[in-house]
């Protein structure tokens, strides 16, 4: 005898909003809808303002009037700019110098603070204070530490018979480049100290034990204990201080405001110069989009030496 | 409609104003004369509400912030209606800016005509887009102390009587400070007049052609490297604009160029200083005396909601009751533009501001002689004169800075 194909009765078919919280409960779709607030988000204040800014920089675009696509005219107009080239090695030293000061610094701080003294954790905490003071205010304080008329460096130094009158902290190229780096070091240096002191922090002290046993010296702890398990931290501090020190903008704007003749423009204030203040938003698009390629150069490299078994 | 309901304050409004309309919004930098701003927040804004029923909302942006502001409002067409502006805004926000020709020209009738420099900032392309304020000058501030003990009872007439001045106050252990760095004022203040009093400028009158490699510059920037080899000291190198202001008060130098700030604040709080502090026309140089233009002007944002109500409230605002009162809490800081203040009391307060009212006559905007343009915007914004005669100072030599400044000036005029 034939099966009827007789449908089985289907019990109702639940409603809509009973299935949701059984569809959403599903690994997949649960967390597509919490990302998707954060990813909402990083889209409208990072995503837009980031192709808005490479749209700007093909076109030529003066202030309150409409663009022209120019394609890639402002990044030739960058290139023949002998004032671009130096904010270009300006960053790079900026940057070069002040985090291997940093580098350097915060690991010999993480290293002290790793160990045990009275009133530790209110030290930590205070050390913490450059990085958390508002920049703006913070290189305020340094601007009338190194003012050409009120520098108490300058009164210090005339004090001790040091100098017969201060330095130009920021009217001599050199020395303005040099306390760029000097004040960014000051302000980033908790930064890594903090970040490599909980590295530290997660090294096993029975492996220092064994190499202690097997007769290593503190140098040799340091060199084949300490460094090569901190090197991950390391690495990941260091792209952000980099990324941060690359394009930082306060700092430099609010000390010297680029001067003394361009000694100490960066590319972001370079770029917000041009945009700003001469009112050519593409151009200025274009200085602050050059920095890609260092930085992309740079992130990339530092990951292959990291990859490096 | 509800004019009826403002009563007599419905002279001063046209036809057509929304009676909703509560607030206008002034912006305005920070001014180095706070009387000035507290006259407008305690007598004018009061005395307009009174009268119409519209607040006046005076915002202040602080000092070098301004252009930032009105460049985010111009791009955005949110913010205040009305702005105040600085040199040649009124050309490189143009099409933001609502005309003003009426107004302009009315006042033009009743307060004795502009003088010339109003318009040269606040005209693009035959319309007034911004009304004259006034001039923001720049003249010499000096100690007449201390250049009497080097034998100048008055202010050096030519640069090189300044530079043999300078000289021996500098032995003396008082130098002059000029401002070199990348302000926004006190740096164009000598270098432009400086430059043009040797006959030397960057573009000529077309528009079009670069001229600052000549003879003339070369005079100037081995001028400026000599005077600052002799009578300054390297920290002018990176000053800005409030750095020659802390300088002079704080006795470190005996001359600098300023507007009037210096002698207001030093007459405030520092009374020995103001007693011996008096002001002189800019030096003269081999091819005649010249001072800087920085005309402050007001213009009106095309996102306004409420055009007649604000062009109401400008019209008011430029009415000699109000502009001559606002005017004179700037205690001449802003030099009138207007003939009809030439000979006004304002100026008898303080003879020894009248240096400013008479420098108008040879004032003219950074970049004279080329018209305003995105160009001369741009040369201006990226400091190329200054940075000529600053990298000078610092030991490059003549022939390469002003071959850099060349090379700077000619790719910012072909792109424009």
């Amino acid at each position: 005898m034939a099966a009827r194909a007789e449908r089985l009765p289907e019990r109702a078919s639940p409603g809509f909003f009973a299935a949701l919280p059984r569809w959403l409960d599903r690994e997949a779709v649960f967390s597509w809808a919490m990302m998707a607030a954060p990813l909402l988000f990083l889209t409208a204040l990072v995503g837009y303002p980031f192709v808005y800014g490479i749209w700007l920089s093909l076109e030529d675009r003066p202030v309150a009037h409409a663009g022209v696509f120019v394609g890639f005219g402002n990044f030739i107009d960058d290139a023949e700019d002998p004032v671009f080239w130096q904010v270009a090695r300006n960053t790079i030293i900026y940057t070069t110098s002040a985090t291997l000061l940093k580098m350097v610094g915060g690991l010999g701080l993480a290293l002290v603070m790793n160990q045990h003294f009275p009133l530790k954790n209110l030290v930590r905490a205070v050390l913490l204070l450059p990085f958390i003071v508002p920049t703006v205010l913070s290189t305020i304080a340094w601007m009338w530490m190194l003012d050409p008329s009120f520098s108490i460096v300058n009164w210090l130094l005339i004090y001790f018979g040091l100098a017969k009158t201060g330095p130009s902290w920021l009217g001599n190229a050199d020395l303005a480049m040099a306390s760029i780096i000097v004040i960014n070091t000051w302000r980033g240096l908790p930064f890594y100290a903090i970040t490599l002191l909980a590295g530290l922090q997660t090294i096993p002290a029975d492996l220092y034990e064994a190499a202690t046993i097997d007769g290593a010296g503190s140098l040799a702890l340091f060199r084949f204990v300490t460094l090569p398990l901190l090197k991950p931290v390391l690495l990941i501090v260091t792209i952000f201080s980099i990324i941060f020190t690359f394009s930082d903008f306060q700092l430099v704007y609010v000390l010297t405001a680029g001067g003394p003749a361009n000694a100490t423009h960066l590319f972001a204030t370079y770029a917000f110069s041009i945009a700003m203040n001469g009112g050519e938003l593409g151009r200025g698009a274009s200085v602050a989009l050059a920095m890609l390629p260092f930085l992309g150069l740079l992130i990339v490299a530092l990951t292959l030496y990291m990859r490096k078994p | 409609m509800a004019l009826s309901a403002l009563g007599t304050a419905g002279a001063l409004i046209p036809a057509g104003v929304h009676a909703q309309t509560k607030t206008l919004r002034v912006l305005h930098e920070n001014s180095f004369i706070t009387t000035f701003d507290a006259y407008f927040q305690k007598t004018l804004a009061p005395a307009y509400e009174k009268a119409t029923g519209i607040k006046v909302n005076y915002e202040l942006a602080s000092v070098g912030s301004l252009q930032t502001r009105v460049t985010t409002i111009a791009e955005t067409g949110t913010g205040p209606e009305i702005t105040a502006n600085m040199f040649n805004w009124p050309f490189l926000y143009d099409e933001r800016y609502v005309d003003l020709s009426e107004i302009a020209e009315a006042v033009d009738k009743t307060s004795g005509g502009w003088w010339p420099g109003a318009s040269e900032a606040c005209v693009v392309n035959g319309k007034w887009k911004a009304l004259p304020l006034g001039n923001v000058g720049q003249c010499m501030v000096w100690r007449t102390d201390w250049f009497a003990e080097v034998g100048f009872k008055q202010f050096p007439e030519t640069w090189d009587e300044l530079l043999e001045a300078g000289t021996k106050l500098k032995a003396n252990g008082h130098p002059i400070g000029f401002e070199m760095g990348h302000g926004f004022g006190d740096n164009h203040g000598w270098l432009y007049p400086l430059l043009w009093s040797h006959g030397a400028h960057e573009v000529e009158a077309d528009g079009r052609t670069v001229v600052i490699d000549s003879d003339e510059t070369a005079r100037a920037v081995d001028f400026v490297r000599e005077f600052y080899q002799k009578a300054m000291f390297e920290d002018v190198l990176s000053w800005t604009d409030p750095s020659n202001n802390k300088s002079y008060l704080s006795e470190q130098i005996s001359c600098t160029n300023n507007a009037e700030s210096i002698l207001w604040a030093a007459k405030r709080d520092f009374p020995e200083i103001a007693a011996v502090t008096d002001h002189a026309l800019n030096p003269a140089g081999p091819k005649g005396r010249f001072h800087i233009l920085n005309p402050w002007s007001h213009s009106l944002f095309t996102h306004a909601a409420d055009k007649p109500a604000a062009l109401a409230f400008l019209r008011w605002l430029m009415e000699e009751k109000q502009l001559g009162g606002w005017l004179v809490a700037g205690a001449t800081y802003y030099a009138p533009f207007l003939h009809a203040y030439d000979n006004s009391p304002l100026w008898d307060a303080e003879p020894r501001y009248k240096p400013y009212r008479d420098s108008m006559a040879s004032s003219h905007l950074p970049g004279w002689p080329a018209p305003m343009s995105r160009a001369q915007s741009a040369v201006i914004a990226r400091y190329v004169v200054i940075d000529m005669f600053a990298k000078a100072c610092a030991g490059a030599a003549t022939k390469d800075v002003i071959k850099s400044a060349e090379t700077q000036i000619k790719q910012i005029y072909r792109q424009a």
